[in-house]
């Protein structure tokens, strides 16, 4: 285990995010980067797009949470360390997406009553499985539910979103490009770490795919939540704008309802995780669909 | 890069300089600063003189072994805080505090590691004193119990100040590499005791009651603290005239606080 552990060392993330990926960028982007006039202007298109980043932040608070809080489960120091760098990026995940609504023009006073008025009740839930393991010390599963399943789905909805973004708004594209590496980095050291521990304490495995089943119907509805109950196609359209022809998964996303846009997601995001607990040993349960 | 970038940060109003001070991109400028070109705390280029005697190796080892026991203290007790700050702001200064007590942390240990230690968690843990794992018991009681005012207290202000004091005095007699790597975690501490003394100066002249419980705290903490300068002050050679300014340096954080 020590070598893996050494590739997740306090010196390898200096190495590889403050003097690399993001060496000269301001909150997560180039300096001078800026939110597309189009968006800003629209009232629907930025309410959209406000509700999103909220999301984005309240998923980040949780990882935030989840993070922290599993450092002082941690069986070990080397977890405990590459813990630690995660929680840094984790609160700057929601640092840049907290800038990102002030950069849409939520007023700092604003910013709680925002993140409440627009969270998605289903992602709360969601949230609130993983944190209630955090709350118990149980460092397995909240292993499990932090660097697999949540961090599983923030790397694929970033992913989504960077294809959407990459044209029409290389600011945001370049804050989620930095964050899609972190999250890499996350889901590596959850299937490096946990799988020893899951062979070494299989009385565990029932509660864990329990929670995984839990946290995957409530990611669903949040997706369609967030799909079905969205007006940017529609305003796109309106105006007359043409939506970017995005590549996702060998799927053009310019031209697809987002119902479909929502399957294609929700597939991706399962699939992944299916192969992810099989490499750690545990077994995929198929979440009830919303 | 860096929203503070080119102006000068103290001209800021005070939620403006709060916002600054405490967010990623404030760490981040002032880590690469001085951690830019080091590897485990230290330049690679930077002449190894570890002690070559036995017994001054040995003492050195030691030294570290109570530092890690004193870093894995911190790393616990601030990323237990996260849950129990109060707004964003401080949740996301702790977290970067979370970062620096993780590489002090891997720097010492690594440290110990040059010196020849093969399993050096488990040599801190033999042979740190007892005082200090008192202290971190009682840290971490206070984080657990969810009093903000007092686990910060023991934590950014008695911790910090301890370990500001008691680096500051080794890093003038030590050797270039550990020089280097103190050097550098004395940067870090600087900026978390600052965090401190602003967080509860503002609470205390809010609510001046909370000064009788951080009294409490204190006393409660000083014989632990009195103990570890004293067995600090040993390890690292500081002559017996000198060691009441070891104390004196330590007690004027607290005392900026209005604890005298």
């Amino acid at each position: 285990m020590a070598d893996t552990i050494d590739a997740y060392s306090i010196q390898n993330w200096l190495e590889s995010c403050p003097q690399s990926y993001l060496e000269n960028t301001e909150y997560g982007h180039a300096a001078g980067e800026k939110e597309p006039d189009f968006f800003l202007q629209n009232e629907v298109l930025l309410e959209e797009t406000i509700k999103a980043t909220v999301q984005l932040v309240v998923g980040e608070r949780c990882a935030l949470s989840a993070s922290s809080g599993l450092i002082n489960a941690a069986p070990d120091e080397a977890s405990r360390r590459f813990l630690a760098t995660q929680t840094l990026d984790e609160a700057r995940h929601v640092e840049v997406f907290t800038q990102r609504l002030y950069d849409l023009g939520v007023r700092k006073k604003d910013l709680e009553g925002t993140i409440q008025r627009y969270a998605n009740p289903n992602l709360v839930k969601f949230a609130e499985v993983l944190l209630e393991k955090i709350d118990r010390k149980d460092f397995i599963s909240g292993v499990v539910g932090q660097n697999i399943v949540l961090e599983g789905m923030a790397f694929s909805v970033f992913e989504m979103m960077y294809a959407m973004n990459e044209s029409v708004n290389p600011k945001f594209a370049h804050t989620l490009s930095g964050t899609i590496a972190d999250e890499r980095r996350h889901v590596g050291f959850g299937e490096n770490r946990i799988g020893s521990l899951i062979r070494e304490h299989p009385e565990k495995r029932g509660e864990v795919e329990q929670m995984q089943k839990e946290m995957s119907y409530f990611m669903l509805a949040t997706f369609a939540d967030a799909f079905r109950n969205n007006r940017t196609v529609d305003e796109l359209e309106a105006a007359g704008i043409e939506r970017p022809h995005s590549q996702y998964q060998g799927v053009d996303l310019g031209v697809m309802a987002p119902e479909d846009m929502e399957q294609v997601l929700a597939d991706t995001v399962l699939k992944e995780f299916k192969t992810r607990l099989g490499r750690i040993g545990i077994e995929y349960q198929t979440p009830t669909r919303p | 890069m860096g929203a503070a970038a080119g102006r000068e940060i103290h001209d800021l109003e005070h939620e403006r300089f709060l916002e600054e001070v405490h967010s990623f991109e404030f760490w981040f400028q002032s880590v690469e600063g001085y951690l830019a070109g080091t590897t485990y705390g230290h330049r690679t280029e930077t002449a190894d003189e570890s002690p070559t005697g036995a017994v001054e190796r040995q003492r050195l080892i030691t030294v570290l072994s109570n530092y890690c026991i004193g870093e894995m203290a911190a790393l616990e007790g601030a990323s237990g805080l996260i849950a129990i700050a109060p707004n964003q702001l401080t949740k996301i200064f702790l977290s970067t505090q979370v970062a620096d007590e993780g590489r002090h942390l891997e720097v010492l240990l690594h440290r110990m590691r040059e010196l020849g230690v093969k399993h050096p968690a488990q040599e801190a843990d033999r042979r740190a004193s007892r005082s200090l794992k008192q202290f971190r018991a009682e840290l971490l009681k206070l984080v657990q119990g969810r009093d903000w005012e007092a686990a910060i207290f023991a934590q950014n202000v008695i911790l910090e100040s301890l370990e500001f004091a008691v680096f500051r005095a080794h890093a003038e007699g030590a050797d270039a590499i550990t020089k280097e790597v103190l050097e550098g975690i004395i940067k870090d501490e600087r900026r978390h005791i600052g965090f401190g003394e602003n967080e509860l100066g503002r609470r205390l002249h809010g609510a001046p009651h909370i000064r009788t419980r951080l009294t409490r705290v204190r006393e409660e903490l000083d014989h632990l603290v009195l103990s570890m300068l004293e067995d600090s002050s040993r390890e690292i050679g500081v002559p017996p005239d000198q060691q009441g300014e070891l104390a004196r340096s330590y007690l004027q954080s607290v005392e900026r606080l209005g604890f005298t």
